[in-house]
């Protein structure tokens, strides 16, 4: 189909030019042809008319020249005047061409006529005496114009009847006699010559078909023509007048002027036709040959037909060849195609088509089959690589999970410390960062928070900063300073840090309690304090240099008061420095002004408002560093009390016995928020003791680490304890007491501790309510 | 004009029928003056169309040899009527012949003397000195008479019947009939535009030509049969004056006949001539008469 399109596209395109060059050379070739014959006609009739001529010519000649001798022996005195008779009868009987002979006199001063005249009769020559009473031939053509004009003189054709029935034409030649010395005019020799020969030789030029020669006295009289009608009865002029031909007239007229010259005539029945005429000198007559166009040209015309039909087949075979070498040099074409779809389906090894020719095709296929081995190696170059990308990419994100497992992401961190609400986020770029923060607690009331930035990315910042984030919980003390722990931790760093890496880094250690804030810049960002009911501002701090760089550089520590409602914001330049799309930076001032926009003051909130302002701006563009924010709210102290005490009036610890010394603790510090005496605290821990110990024991299978909640709480004079838990139902007040009296190893497990529990409270409950244990043991206090 | 082949086969077979009755009708035998031509095409076609039969006359046309007298074959009793020449028959009157003119058929002259313009020849005054050519039969008293009568001298060259003299340049001018000789003459090549003519009718000589005569005595014995001839001419005339087609072919069968060349370029030229000649035109005499006017002129070129 396609194929076949374009061949015909390719035919149609063509076929106009080849039509267009073949009608030019046929146009050509014919005009040509046409000239050359037209040349060829014309010389050939030149040729013809003057072959005639020259053959007339020649007899008519030869016939004067009888004549001519005659006179010269008449004038000599050669010839007696009695002999005349017997002479001209041999002179006719000798000369076949001669039909008959006349002497005829000048008369004399009798006025009488003589003319010796012999001409044949039949097979016999006789001779008599022209002149008489009814023939005076002296007003005769043959005598009276010769003899007027002094010269020879051929007569106009005529038709003897009766005497030879022939065409005949009279020459007449003057002679001369001297008489008394003088030489005078003596009479006309005359010769009679049949022009059946003439007609014979002009009418025996055949010239093509109807084409003829013809032949005119010197009057236009048609001596020879095709139409016998015409002969003698026509002269050239009234036929030009019959056939109303003006322009035949003129050529006659040049014809009878005795010129020669070609014309083209319009003749009826032979149509357009090519006139040559030669005159015949002596006689004063001419000879026309006619050559009809259409039959000159015939043969040419045949030609043309011929070519024609064969420019005809020629086109049609060209059309099919065409469209055949066409299909067959494009077949390949659609065997490409069917390649190039299985090859676009990924099945580069798909045959190719053979080509045999050194051509385009030939030049395709090789590109095809170029094209198919590169694309093989490609496509195997670019699996290897994406296989190796890929597990970089799954190592780099394995190393990123890793880095971010070391980072705290609870919140709130430390639910106990009701001072503090502090949140942190460190969203990652694409690749591993190098950023970091860190809080921890460093006794109970004593919070250290860090923030970092590795330079550089990728696996050696993550390790970097794991190596940075290791040191600084190893090497974190309450009892060292800030700067201390930095410098340590910089000496560290420095130690085989052979690729040079740095990280800013930002410390601080913050009371909980009093809300003092011990802290050090290494080269850090400064972070952001918001005071109480104020603007956000940035710290004043000194910037330090960052870590890894000089082991020996002193930094120092600075100090400052948190009040309730203060909150410390720091952050990464991942923040600052995030950029847009116009290679706009997040900057300080937007960062300042994203905080204060903000309506939370509580640290998640806030820092997911800034998160939100970055993205902002960043809009599209990709994120090219961490996101790194960690925000700390120091609450008010009364907030705190009232909180507190709510909060403290229970513990949830694990179902762990090493949750006894914390529980002590909690208890202790119960204790003397209640105002109770502290030797109370002895009785009471070793209550809890047992009736945790029992809970641990008995209520959980041992390794199981679940909840159990502890209250400690008055009620009047009661101070109640109460404990719950969710494991299996076990009723401690159910156990009977033990016997006291049998030794210690001797007696069942458990059931002391009830005993020692009810032994020293004034009263043990057990409930078991929605699951849960509930055990309430109350005491009499003061 | 073509006549249909059964006309004619019924007209041959009416000839045939009345030629049986030919014992009752007057048998004439008519002679023009000159060999057949379109100069006689009336009197043809009075015959072929049956126009004497039908006027009682069995005509036989007979014409005469190119040198023969006409007056002579009519007094010889050759023939019962000819055509002759007015100026002829009144001469032949003088000389006390005993023929009777009955009728004139060509009113109007058509003798004209023809020159080539190059011969320098523009009136018949520059003729004086120069050769003209006449014919030797006669014809000639109407150009002596003018010749006379205007005091020119010119060389006489007399020649028979062809214009090859004229033609070859032998003779300056020459006499010539505008219906024959003339067209002859631009038959052979040479344009009218190159030759000066004067006709003699120009010349206060239109003397009427071609006149029928018969004897006196067969007149005085039959004139109704000379009239009835005439009468059935100028029918003839009529119709070829309508039917030139038709009256060229019969002409030229006439001349074949007579082995004579014919064409019918030079017949046709030849008969609208006549049939000009014919016509009275602006003299005051009906056809086929003779003017009185007309006869004091021939009278006094006689004389």
């Amino acid at each position: 189909m396609i194929r076949e399109k374009l061949s015909y596209r390719i035919i149609s395109r063509l076929l106009p030019a080849i039509l267009l060059l073949g009608a030019a050379i046929v146009t050509a070739y014919y005009l040509f042809a046409r000239s050359s014959i037209a040349e060829h006609t014309a010389a050939n009739a030149q040729m013809t008319a003057k072959n005639s001529v020259h053959s007339i010519e020649k007899i008519v000649k030869q016939a004067e020249l009888i004549p001519a001798n005659l006179a010269w022996m008449m004038e000599s005195g050669s010839l007696e005047r009695d002999s005349l008779y017997h002479f001209l009868k041999k002179l006719v009987e000798n000369n076949p061409l001669i039909y008959a002979s006349a002497i005829a006199f000048k008369p004399d001063k009798n006025r009488r006529l003589f003319s010796p005249y012999a001409y044949r009769n039949d097979s016999i020559v006789e001779s008599i005496n022209l002149g008489s009473e009814t023939y005076n031939y002296l007003i005769m053509d043959w005598y009276q114009i010769p003899a007027m004009l002094k010269k020879p003189y051929w007569t106009e054709p005529y038709y003897d009847e009766g005497g030879a029935n022939a065409l005949l034409s009279t020459y007449s030649h003057p002679f001369y006699l001297i008489k008394n010395g003088n030489r005078e005019f003596a009479g006309i020799i005359t010769i009679d010559i049949s022009l059946e020969w003439l007609t014979q030789t002009v009418s025996s030029v055949k010239i093509l078909e109807s084409g003829y020669a013809l032949l005119i006295s010197g009057n236009g009289v048609y001596v020879t023509h095709p139409d016998r009608n015409n002969i003698m009865n026509h002269t050239i002029f009234t036929r030009a007048k019959e056939m109303e031909i003006p322009k035949l007239r003129e050529i006659g007229r040049s014809m009878i002027r005795g010129e020669s010259g070609f014309d083209t005539i319009e003749l009826p029945q032979i149509g357009k036709a090519l006139l040559y005429y030669e005159p015949i000198t002596s006689t004063g007559w001419s000879l026309g040959v006619i050559y009809p166009y259409k039959e000159m040209y015939a043969s040419l015309q045949k030609l043309n037909l011929v070519i024609v039909i064969l420019s005809a087949i020629a086109l049609a075979l060209l059309i099919i060849f065409i469209s055949t070498i066409v299909g067959r040099m494009l077949r390949p074409l659609t065997k490409f195609a069917k390649s190039a779809r299985v090859v676009a389906e990924g099945n580069f090894s798909a045959e190719l088509p053979q080509i045999t020719s050194k051509d385009e095709m030939r030049e395709l296929r090789d590109s095809f089959e170029f094209m198919q081995r590169e694309l093989t190696v490609y496509i195997s170059n670019l699996r290897e690589t994406t296989t190796a990308k890929e597990k970089i990419e799954s190592e780099l994100r394995i190393a990123k999970e890793i880095q971010m497992g070391m980072i705290p992401h609870i919140f709130p961190p430390f639910p106990q410390i009701k001072q503090i609400d502090l949140y942190a986020m460190l969203e990652s770029a694409k690749e591993v960062g190098g950023d970091l923060y860190d809080f921890f607690l460093l006794d109970e009331r004593n919070l250290c928070f860090a923030i970092g930035d590795v330079s550089g990315k990728g696996i050696p910042a993550s390790l970097f900063m794991a190596v940075t984030r290791t040191l600084l919980r190893s090497l974190a003390d309450r009892d060292k300073t800030t700067a201390t722990i930095l410098s340590e931790i910089n000496s560290t760093l420095c130690l085989n840090n052979d690729s040079n890496m740095f990280v800013t880094f930002f410390i601080g250690i913050l009371d909980t309690t009093t809300g003092d804030l011990r802290y050090c810049n290494a080269g850090h960002n400064p972070p952001v304090l918001i005071k109480s009911g104020a603007k956000a501002e940035y710290f004043e701090i000194t910037k330090g240099i960052p870590l890894g760089l000089f082991d020996d550089f002193t930094f120092n520590e600075q100090f400052t008061k948190l009040n309730g409602g203060d909150q410390i914001f720091l952050y990464t330049d991942g923040l600052t420095e995030a950029e847009n799309s116009s290679n706009e930076l997040f900057s300080e001032n937007r960062l300042i002004d994203s905080i204060n926009i903000s309506e939370s003051r509580l640290p998640e909130s806030l820092v997911k408002d800034v998160l939100r302002s970055v993205k902002l701006h960043v809009a599209d563009n990709e994120q090219s560093d961490d996101l790194t924010m960690l925000s700390i709210l120091y609450k008010r102290s009364d907030e705190d009390n009232s909180k507190g005490k709510e909060a403290e009036k229970s513990i949830t610890v694990q179902s762990d016995i090493a949750q006894l010394q914390r529980i002590n603790n909690w208890t202790e510090e119960r204790l003397s928020r209640l105002g109770l005496p502290e030797e109370l605290g002895n009785t009471v821990n070793l209550v809890i003791e047992e009736a945790f110990s029992n809970i641990v024991f008995y209520a959980y299978e041992p390794g199981d680490s679940e909840k159990i909640d502890l209250s400690l709480d008055c009620e009047g004079n009661m101070l109640v304890i109460e404990l719950r838990d969710r494991g299996r139902a076990f009723d401690p007040t159910a156990k009977k007491d033990p016997d006291t009296t049998i030794p210690a190893e001797e007696r069942e497990i458990g059931g002391l501790g009830i005993f020692l529990i009810k032994k020293l409270t004034d009263s043990v409950e057990y409930a078991r309510i929605d699951g849960v244990n509930v055990l309430t043991i109350r005491k009499v206090v003061k | 004009m073509r006549i249909p082949k059964s006309f004619l086969i019924a007209l041959l077979l009416l000839t045939f029928i009345q030629n049986i009755s030919a014992q009752e009708r007057s048998k004439i035998v008519f002679t023009p003056q000159w060999q057949p031509q379109a100069q006689f095409a009336g009197y043809y076609i009075a015959l072929e169309q049956g126009y004497y039969s039908q006027a009682g006359l069995d005509v036989t046309i007979k014409h005469p040899s190119a040198t023969s007298d006409i007056i002579k074959i009519l007094t010889m009793g050759e023939a019962d009527i000819v055509s002759a020449f007015l100026i002829h028959g009144m001469k032949a009157q003088r000389r006390g012949l005993p023929i009777k003119h009955f009728a004139q058929m060509l009113q109007h002259s058509s003798l004209m003397i023809v020159s080539r313009k190059e011969s320098g020849i523009e009136s018949v005054e520059d003729l004086g000195g120069r050769k003209l050519g006449i014919w030797s039969s006669g014809f000639d008293d109407l150009i002596f008479a003018m010749l006379e009568e205007r005091k020119i001298d010119v060389r006489i060259v007399r020649i028979l019947n062809t214009v090859n003299l004229f033609l070859e340049g032998g003779v300056d001018a020459m006499t010539v009939m505008h219906y024959n000789e003339y067209n002859t003459i631009v038959n052979c090549g040479v344009n009218p535009e190159e030759l000066n003519t004067f006709f003699m009718r120009d010349l206060g000589l239109n003397v009427p030509e071609d006149a029928l005569y018969c004897l006196e005595s067969k007149y005085k014995e039959n004139p109704e049969v000379m009239e009835a001839f005439a009468e059935a001419t100028l029918k003839g005339w009529e119709y070829a004056a309508n039917h030139k087609d038709y009256a060229i072919d019969l002409v030229v069968r006439h001349m074949k006949n007579a082995n004579l060349p014919n064409n019918r370029v030079h017949q046709r030229w030849m008969l609208e001539r006549v049939l000009e000649a014919i016509d009275p035109g602006e003299k005051p005499v009906g056809r086929g008469k003779l003017s009185k006017q007309d006869l004091q002129l021939v009278t006094s070129v006689i004389n």
